[in-house]
């Protein structure tokens, strides 16, 4: 199947959130990986043609990424 | 809402749908968002000589239009009248290229569509060029269809 | 004395009386969307605002609303005075402050609110100013000096130099202006916009600073500037009555035979 250019977007951030993961402390990683997935999968319903929410999802995604990407942010529940 | 509606059912045209454009990083942020927004490289050939350059041109167009009622029609007059003119389109038309067709989001159509205006602006000269040596030059058929 | 404090606490009495009789209500259409449930598209929701109970500005029916008909309406205010640009919006068609516009007392005529076009939205009224705040950034708006003031205390200037800055400096960055520009619309990603042009405009002329060949190099090439077209919604727009439309075609000038 031949994804569209939002779609490649959204695996591109599940893949850097998914390789973030690596810089935190082992014994959290599980914490962040279930977390990154129940994130992901709250929105799953979303129908693929609806752009504008897709694009801000994606937008907060980011942000959300950078701000858990702190090396100080150590666990998560 | 209605009106997004009756946009996602419409069939997109094929020419639309055709044409790729570069995906834009969300939100525009390129890097933290805490870094400043990073300029395109310096160069004064795209930027200040440009911009002297175009206004040069239209300020040329002037006198090169109103010399004409003075002294008649010449061929050196109206030749340089054609070719500043046709230089005023061409920079015309590439500051709307820049626009609406940047390369940011367009990549390779925005030299395509440079492509195309220099090659309608080459076809435009050699029009100017045949109306010069056939016609005897724009002011001389313009002062024929006045009389006419 | 007592007889005419009497009267006038009459008179008041009757006015609140006459007020509270007839009501003057207006509708307001305001812009909404939840980013919490994005998948219902943004609409339009009609709140109904009686003109005898509200302040004379759009900010005071906005918190009207807020206070009274619907808590979760967000907007960003803060000094409700026009000095801190919060409050920037689209109000009946037009970029400008809440705070400064003043409601159309026409209560026939109904007044639509959206943010600020061709921003991404946070949530309702509120745009994601976060990458006109990176462009503001990158001009690098502070004074860059080689050099230690003479007497060690501060950097002097003539009343002349001062005044260049007038009509500059009163820029509070509420990105009216940026938002109403069509160039801004198109490429925004590059081009800077006018508010922040103006401000780098300000640090140019500026006769302490010292880093102008810098800043100039900065702006030579075909996007960060001379994607202006002098189209001037920006000065038509501002609600602080400044010109950044002109502040840009200054720096054109300076530029010009560089």
């Amino acid at each position: 199947m031949k994804l569209s250019g939002l779609q490649k977007q959204v695996i591109h951030l599940y893949r850097s959130c998914m390789r973030q993961v690596k810089h935190k402390p082992i014994d959290t990683q599980h914490h962040w990986r279930k977390f990154i997935h129940a994130e992901f999968v709250k929105y799953k319903a979303i129908p693929k043609k609806q752009f504008s929410a897709i694009e801000h999802l994606l937008r907060s995604g980011d942000r959300r990424l950078e701000m858990f990407s702190n090396p100080q942010i150590k666990d998560i529940s | 809402m209605g009106l997004n509606m009756i946009r996602s059912s419409l069939p997109k045209p094929s020419l639309v749908r055709g044409i790729k454009t570069i995906p834009q990083p969300p939100g525009f942020i390129v890097g933290d968002v805490n870094d400043a927004y990073v300029p395109p490289k310096p160069s004064k050939s795209h930027g200040s000589i440009h911009w002297t350059s175009e206004r040069a041109i239209s300020m040329a167009m002037v006198p090169l239009a109103l010399s004409p009622f003075i002294t008649g029609a010449s061929t050196v007059i109206d030749s340089t009248l054609c070719a500043v003119t046709l230089a005023h389109c061409y920079t015309g038309f590439q500051s709307c290229i820049i626009d609406y067709i940047p390369v940011r989001v367009y990549g390779a159509y925005h030299n395509y569509a440079m492509y195309l205006l220099t090659f309608g602006t080459g076809v435009a000269a050699y029009g100017v060029y045949d109306i010069e040596k056939r016609e005897g030059g724009v002011t001389n058929i313009i002062s024929k269809l006045w009389k006419a | 004395m007592f007889r005419s404090i009497n009267r006038l606490n009459l008179l008041g009495l009757r006015r609140s009386l006459a007020t509270s009789a007839e009501q003057r209500l207006k509708s307001f259409h305001i812009y909404r969307w939840n980013p919490d449930t994005p998948e219902i598209e943004p609409k339009m929701q009609t709140y109904e605002i009686d003109l005898n109970a509200c302040g004379p500005m759009v900010l005071d029916a906005l918190l009207k609303i807020k206070n009274e008909q619907d808590a979760t309406l967000t907007f960003r205010r803060s000094c409700r005075e026009g000095i801190c640009g919060s409050c920037a919006m689209n109000i009946g068609g037009t970029n400008t402050l809440a705070c400064l516009c003043k409601i159309d007392q026409d209560n026939a005529k109904d007044l639509k609110i959206y943010p600020l076009p061709h921003m991404f939205v946070v949530r309702d009224l509120v745009p994601d100013l976060t990458h006109f705040y990176k462009q503001y950034k990158s001009i690098q708006p502070y004074l860059q000096r080689e050099t230690n003031p003479p007497d060690g205390r501060e950097n002097l200037q003539t009343i002349e130099d001062r005044a260049k800055l007038d009509g500059l400096y009163e820029c509070i960055l509420c990105a009216c202006c940026s938002t109403s520009c069509p160039s801004y619309w198109w490429n925004q990603q590059e081009y800077l916009g006018p508010a922040v042009l103006m401000q780098a405009y300000r640090w140019l002329i500026d006769s302490r600073d010292e880093a102008t060949n810098l800043r100039k190099q900065m702006l030579q090439n075909s996007m960060s500037l001379y994607r202006c077209h002098t189209i001037m919604n920006c000065a038509r727009t501002c609600p602080k009555g400044l010109n950044p439309g002109k502040a840009i075609a200054e720096i054109k000038k300076q530029l010009a035979f560089d």
